[in-house]
């Protein structure tokens, strides 16, 4: 007697047709309808145990200086309050860096930054514990802030020494050509936004272990952060994500200090602590995407081919250095986006200032390097008369060159890429009815931009480059999945779970993934610089091949047939007899079959990326796998009198190789593009004069809305399978689209040129905002005050 | 006590504190964790239910914040959340379009878009055939923010939405009967909601009000709670004593003019943004486009007019437009009815003449006649749900190509909403020409400081003002309208 559960379709139907849900086909995101009911369960969702504790923290009121008083009597006495910690409560190490050091649990005698936490405090109620922090007595020596990166820059403050990448004799390049133009281009940071803000929900285990459930993308690092700030061996503690509403690199390494303050509580107090940063707080105190001071020179010649350019980049790191070491390196690796520089110089400073440590956002650097290169290569258009899309052919890197760290240029179709996009979008029809327009209306002027993207797969840190996963059969034949990925998202559960059902061939209502968690798969990378699939994909590929061998390995033995004989197929495993016939066996029968004749149905998988590796001393190597590429022609209109614009038209072309589910890539790359463009349009971040976080809630930070989507918007998918061994040849595409809001902001740029006849590249910083534009064109008209 | 219907179950309580927000109540007493927090401040949508009210015509439907909203708004009323209009193989038409369309991709927004388009659905699509369009789509969307999608297959889906079968909500608020509710059995002198020392009162006429006022002049009126509301949710204070001032049909009405208001138009101070953006659609067009840039279609279902004055905040939008109308306001209360107009409103930066035991009864505006205009711009760096950085409104009566009377009034450029009086004087008497907005243009200058903030610097305010002033005299001569 056997129960089938009324989930499982009928296997004899399932023989029927190829199984569903396989790699490479549309398939809804696996927690879709869940999602739509408001059923999926966020950390903030789940049951609170009895004895629920809610953890805030103080934050410091001034920029710099000593703390000579911290009175937290009345905290203590606020309603509800149940226990108050400074970093002197801490048991083991306050440090929470994750590559250098630096990064602090709490502030230790000194406050480096407005916002920093100083104390916390758990209350019976979150509101209580809100309430209660505002009752702390704090006094300051104060001293002098650096509050900016020229500030930064002129007083020697890094977080890391600085890094320089050179190729060629760039002083001799530049003397000798015979034009050239230098700038400096101010590129802010952005927050990440994520509807989810950080939480983390600790309950305390027996031996003064901890089980941390966390909103992250890196439980390996949470979970050994926990265990030194706890100082417990690092099997004391489990770290799990399920799903995160929203990461966009904001919860890779910055959700550990809210995991380790609920983790200290609880097993200080032993009870279950949870810690949610409100909106307010989670903006104040939490990193984002770093600003960059980017200055440049560069040489042409009189047709617009470069010769040589010298390029310095200086990020806002804040206080610590958290990724930012990575994250200046990614920057200074995309400066030269889809064009051989040739000689050049690329000089990257890393500044220390008095504000939140910033952090991980999708794209990791590489946006605020290559924004300079398509604007450079605006520039050379402009100085040299031509349209800046020729300009930009005669630039593209040549098969056989390499890059000024030395990655030799191998398998790059992007300039075919880019001629498609020209023809498909009617480029130079829909240039010249532009010019037309901006000719005869007096206040209102069109631009139009197509740029590419070039961007680099692989965490630069190659020993990153590793991933896990675990998979278990069940006799009924479920499979349960389970791998060092986190899902936030963008679809990667999905997606690898299509993986697992291709090699089976099995549908993928099989497959049923699992939470992420530090005790099944172990030692794992954060879900990151766009890798997840890459990595958990081939990891779990891998696994599958392993049961798949044993699988047929037993089936050999059984059948008594040889290994080409045994074929998975329609979720049956199809056995040829030595007859010719098929014997079709249903993937349940099959794997019960195994069971009884005690085959392990359960094993892991591991991969390491191949053929990757940089020397950081020398700046040089092969950092990259291979390149994700796309390209964008944008459309926009402005108002010369306020500033104002509105995106017509954005066309894009995207490479993500050979999709693993297209509906999901192709919202990666509309999602991605919004987020890129609200970067660089309406997103301002700004802090004050005292470098206090002025753009501090959704009131005055803002992010992109559904009518500032382009009114007409086109994304296609270039469907070419990637030349490099990932999995199913696919091309990763969390991060590369982002970069296609450049088009948006180089089109804004085209649109302000208009008003002096394209005869001057405008000065703009970024963002975009209404009123950078009326300044822009109120310089180009002369008319600045 | 505070009785309401929750996905079609009426729930009743006595012990819910008068500052409890609807998205607390629901989260942490009753564990309906289907709609989320993302701010807690009106701005983001991730909370967003529908609020259902029993009219002559049914159950009526309308989104809200329910972060910044209290529990009293909810009394006697009906709210629906995501898995109260859908289960797992039956879904709400909106749910499975959101899946066809891949409208999901952390999710956590998802809930909030859910009832937005929902409510979409239930107002535009149950009765009708016609596909939405565009601006309706927008307009319902407004006040929902996604980080992951791009909007483009959520526009989708809220698009396919109306071709899958009929599903009416007001079945699933009505499972468990409707309940009668009379207001004028409500004993409204006694508090709807006591506790831990916090009162809430709830009026239904302006006379219960008055009396309300005279026992408690010190109490905190709150109308749409979308200014209110962020005391509570951002500054974590708790007010002893509330009186809702926003069930009293008599505030919340719109007579035109000649409806016993003479010939002026009468707007209740309680009346919503969405009410209002109907109701001036005809005689105040420039107005009713700029109310549909109000906050988000959230906030204006919620947010009142009165508010908006009352609040006395220098960046509220409808003040500069009411004082270019030259509006007067009705106040009444413990010390009698009084008529002020509008530009003696102010004192200063959030300082108003009203008093204790006062309250914002109606505002009065006069309908445009031959040869005046209204004009009005509104600034800021994102086009929907964002605070101006400038708020421009301009009034010219212009007869024979003379302009005999000009008002612009800006907000964002001063300590308080404020009329341009030397920019006026030297529009006033003079012909309806680019040289004359060009002269007067260069008064701005005089007319206001203004600061530089997260919003915008100075610099940029008083530019933009003078080039808007440029503006509108291109767009009222294109129009032809003041020629
Ligand atoms: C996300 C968001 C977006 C917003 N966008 C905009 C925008 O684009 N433009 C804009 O102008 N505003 C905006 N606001 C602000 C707010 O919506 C408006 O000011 C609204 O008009 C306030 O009305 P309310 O009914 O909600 O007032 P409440 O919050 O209830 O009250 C505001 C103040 O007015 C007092 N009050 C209310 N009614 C009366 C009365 N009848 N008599 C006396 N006093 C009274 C209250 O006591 C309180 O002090 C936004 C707010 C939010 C949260
Ligand atoms: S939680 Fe953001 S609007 Fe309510
Ligand atoms: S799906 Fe993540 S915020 Fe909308």
């Amino acid at each position: 007697m056997s129960f089938t559960s009324s989930k499982v379709t009928p296997w004899e139907q399932r023989r029927q047709r190829p199984a569903k849900g396989k790699s490479g086909k549309e398939l809804a995101h696996e927690s879709a309808e869940k999602h739509v009911l408001g059923t999926a369960v966020y950390i903030d969702d789940m049951p609170e145990v009895d004895g629920t504790l809610h953890a805030v923290v103080g934050k410091s009121t001034i920029p710099c200086g000593e703390i000579t008083r911290l009175d937290l009597s009345g905290v203590w006495a606020s309603p509800g309050v149940v226990d108050v910690i400074t970093v002197k409560d801490i048991p083991g190490d306050i440090d929470i860096s994750p590559a250098f050091t630096g990064d602090l649990i709490l502030a230790d005698g000194r406050v480096e930054f407005i916002g920093q936490a100083l104390f916390a405090v758990v209350a019976e109620t979150f509101d209580q514990a809100k309430r209660a922090v505002n009752a702390a007595v704090v006094e300051y020596k104060e001293e002098e802030a650096i509050l900016d990166v020229k500030e930064a820059l002129k007083r020697d403050s890094f977080v890391n020494p600085t890094h320089t990448m050179t190729e060629g004799d760039v002083e001799a390049a530049l003397q000798s050509a015979p034009l050239s133009v230098s700038g400096e281009m101010y590129v802010r940071g952005q927050e990440q936004f994520y509807l989810e803000t950080q939480i983390s929900y600790a309950l305390p285990g027996e031996d003064g272990s901890v089980k941390v459930f966390s909103s992250t993308q890196h439980p390996s690092e949470v979970q050994k952060l926990v265990a030194e700030v706890l100082d417990v061996p690092v099997n004391y503690v489990q770290v799990e994500v399920r799903r995160m509403g929203g990461g966009f690199g904001g919860k890779e390494t910055q959700a550990a200090q809210w995991s380790a303050l609920a983790a200290v509580f609880a097993t200080r107090l032993n009870r279950p602590v949870k810690m949610r940063l409100d909106r307010q707080d989670d903006m104040v105190l939490t990193g984002k995407r770093h600003d960059f001071l980017n200055r440049f020179k560069i040489g042409f010649n009189e047709e617009g081919v470069i010769l040589g350019a010298d390029i310095e980049l200086a990020s806002f790191c804040g206080y610590s250095a958290d990724l930012s070491d990575a994250i200046t390196d990614r920057a200074m690796f995309h400066v030269d986006n889809a064009y051989n520089l040739h000689d050049c110089r690329v000089i990257g400073h890393r500044c220390r200032t008095n504000t939140v440590s910033n952090t991980a956002f999708r794209g990791f650097g590489g946006p605020q390097g290559m924004i300079l290169a398509e604007c450079m290569l605006d520039d050379i258009a402009r100085a040299v008369g031509k349209d800046p899309l020729d300009v930009r052919k005669l630039n593209y890197y040549q098969e056989g060159e390499h890059t000024h760290y030395g990655q030799p240029i191998e398998d790059y179709y992007l300039p075919e890429l880019i001629a498609t996009l020209e023809k498909n979008c009617d480029y130079r029809q829909r240039r010249a009815d532009i010019a037309e327009f901006n000719k005869t209306s007096q206040w209102k002027k069109r631009g139009l931009a197509l740029t590419p993207v070039r961007f680099g797969i692989s965490f630069t840190t190659t020993f990153l480059n590793q991933a896990g996963a675990l998979i278990h059969i069940y006799t009924d034949g479920s499979i349960h999945l389970n791998h060092g990925g986190t899902e936030m998202g963008q679809g990667l559960y999905t997606k690898v779970a299509q993986v697992v059902a291709n090699e089976f061939a099995v549908d993928i209502d099989m497959v049923r993934v699992s939470a992420t968690t530090t005790d099944k798969v172990p030692n794992t990378s954060a879900t990151a610089a766009s890798s997840g699939s890459d990595l958990n994909g081939k990891a779990a590929q891998n696994a599958c091949i392993t049961l798949k061998k044993r699988l047929v390995d037993f089936a050999v033995d059984y059948f008594k047939v040889s290994a080409d004989d045994v074929r998975f197929e329609n979720n049956h495993i199809v056995v040829t007899g030595s007859d010719g016939k098929e014997d079709w066996v249903s993937f349940a029968e099959f794997v019960n079959l195994a069971y009884v004749n005690r085959v392990s149905l359960s094993t892991t998988g591991f991969y390491k990326t191949p053929d990757i590796h940089y020397d950081p001393k020398a700046e040089r190597g092969k950092p990259f796998l291979y390149y994700a590429f796309g390209a964008t022609c944008a459309e926009v209109e402005i108002d010369t009198l306020t500033g104002e614009y509105k995106i017509l038209r954005a066309d894009i072309l995207h490479d993500v190789g050979q999709s693993l589910n297209p509906a999901i890539d192709i919202g990666q790359v509309e999602g991605a593009f919004v987020q890129g463009t609200g970067w660089l349009t309406s997103e301002e971040l700004l802090w004050d004069d005292r470098g206090r976080l002025a753009s501090a809630s959704a009131a005055t930070y803002k992010i992109p809305t559904s009518v500032d989507i382009p009114q007409v918007f086109n994304v296609e998918l270039f469907n070419r399978p990637a030349a490099a061994d990932t999995i199913y040849h696919s091309k990763a595409v969390g991060e590369p689209p982002l970069m296609h809001g450049i088009a948006v902001f180089c089109a804004l740029r085209d649109a302000v040129a208009s008003v002096a006849d394209y005869k001057v590249s405008p000065q703009l910083d970024t963002p975009a905002t209404p009123e950078r534009i009326l300044n822009a064109v109120m310089a180009c008209q002369g008319t600045a005050e | 006590m505070i009785r309401f219907n929750l996905n079609g179950r009426w729930i009743e309580s006595s012990e819910i504190d008068p500052n409890c927000t609807i998205l607390k109540y629901l989260r942490t007493n009753l564990k309906q964790v289907d709609v989320k927090e993302g701010c807690a401040a009106g701005d983001c949508g991730a909370c967003t239910l529908m609020l259902g009210e029993m009219t002559e015509h049914g159950i009526e439907y309308r989104t809200i914040n329910s972060c910044i909203a209290l529990m009293a708004q909810v009394h006697n009323r009906y709210l629906l959340t995501p898995s109260g209009i859908g289960r797992p193989g039956n879904l709400h038409p909106a749910q499975q379009a959101m899946i066809d369309t891949h409208g999901s991709q952390c999710g956590f927004c998802t809930p909030g878009f859910i009832m937005s388009m929902a409510n979409l659905y239930q107002n535009a699509c149950i009765n009708e055939t016609q596909a939405l369009t565009d601006a309706e789509i927008h307009a319902a969307l407004s006040g929902n923010l996604c980080r992951c999608t791009g909007y483009r297959p959520i526009i989708d889906a809220a698009k396919q939405m109306a071709e899958l079968p009929r599903v009416d909500v007001r079945d699933i608020s009505a499972r468990s009967g409707v309940q009668a509710f009379d207001p004028a059995a409500a004993d409204t002198a006694e508090a709807l909601q006591e506790k831990d020392g916090h009162r809430l009162f709830m009026p239904y006429t302006e006379a219960q009000l008055q009396a309300l006022l005279k026992a408690y002049p010190d109490a905190r009126l709150w109308a749409g709670g979308t200014d209110i509301g962020l005391e509570v949710t951002q500054r974590f204070s708790q007010f002893d004593t509330i009186i809702c001032v926003n069930r009293i049909p008599e505030l919340a009405q719109c007579l035109a003019a000649g409806q016993d208001m003479g010939d002026q138009l009468w707007l209740g101070a309680g009346v919503t943004f969405s009410q209002a953006e109907t109701a001036l659609a005809d005689s105040f067009p420039s107005f009713a486009q700029l109310l549909h840039r109000i906050g988000s279609r959230q906030i204006r279902n919620m947010g009142t007019l009165g508010g908006n004055i009352a609040n006395a905040s220098p960046i509220g939008d409808t003040p500069p437009v009411f004082l270019a109308l030259a509006a007067t306001l009705e106040i009444d209360g413990i010390q009698g009815r009084r008529e002020v107009p509008l530009k003696d409103f102010y004192l200063g930066y959030k300082q108003t003449v009203m008093q204790p035991g006062e309250y914002l009864r109606a505002i009065r505006i006069s309908p445009l006649g031959a040869g005046e205009s209204l004009t009005t711009y509104k600034i800021s760096k994102r086009y929907d749900d964002d605070i101006s950085a400038v708020m421009f409104a301009l009034y010219l009566n212009v007869q024979d190509g003379l302009i005999t009377e000009a008002r612009l009034a800006c907000g964002g450029m001063a300590a308080t909403p404020l009329l341009a009086a030397k920019t006026n004087a030297a529009l006033t008497g003079k012909p309806f020409t680019l040289e004359t907005f060009t002269a007067a243009a260069a008064c701005i200058e005089q007319d206001y400081q203004p600061l530089s903030d997260v919003r915008a610097s100075d610099r940029y305010r008083l530019q933009v003002t003078r080039n808007l002033l440029t503006k509108a005299f291109i767009e009222l001569s294109q129009k032809g309208e003041a020629a």
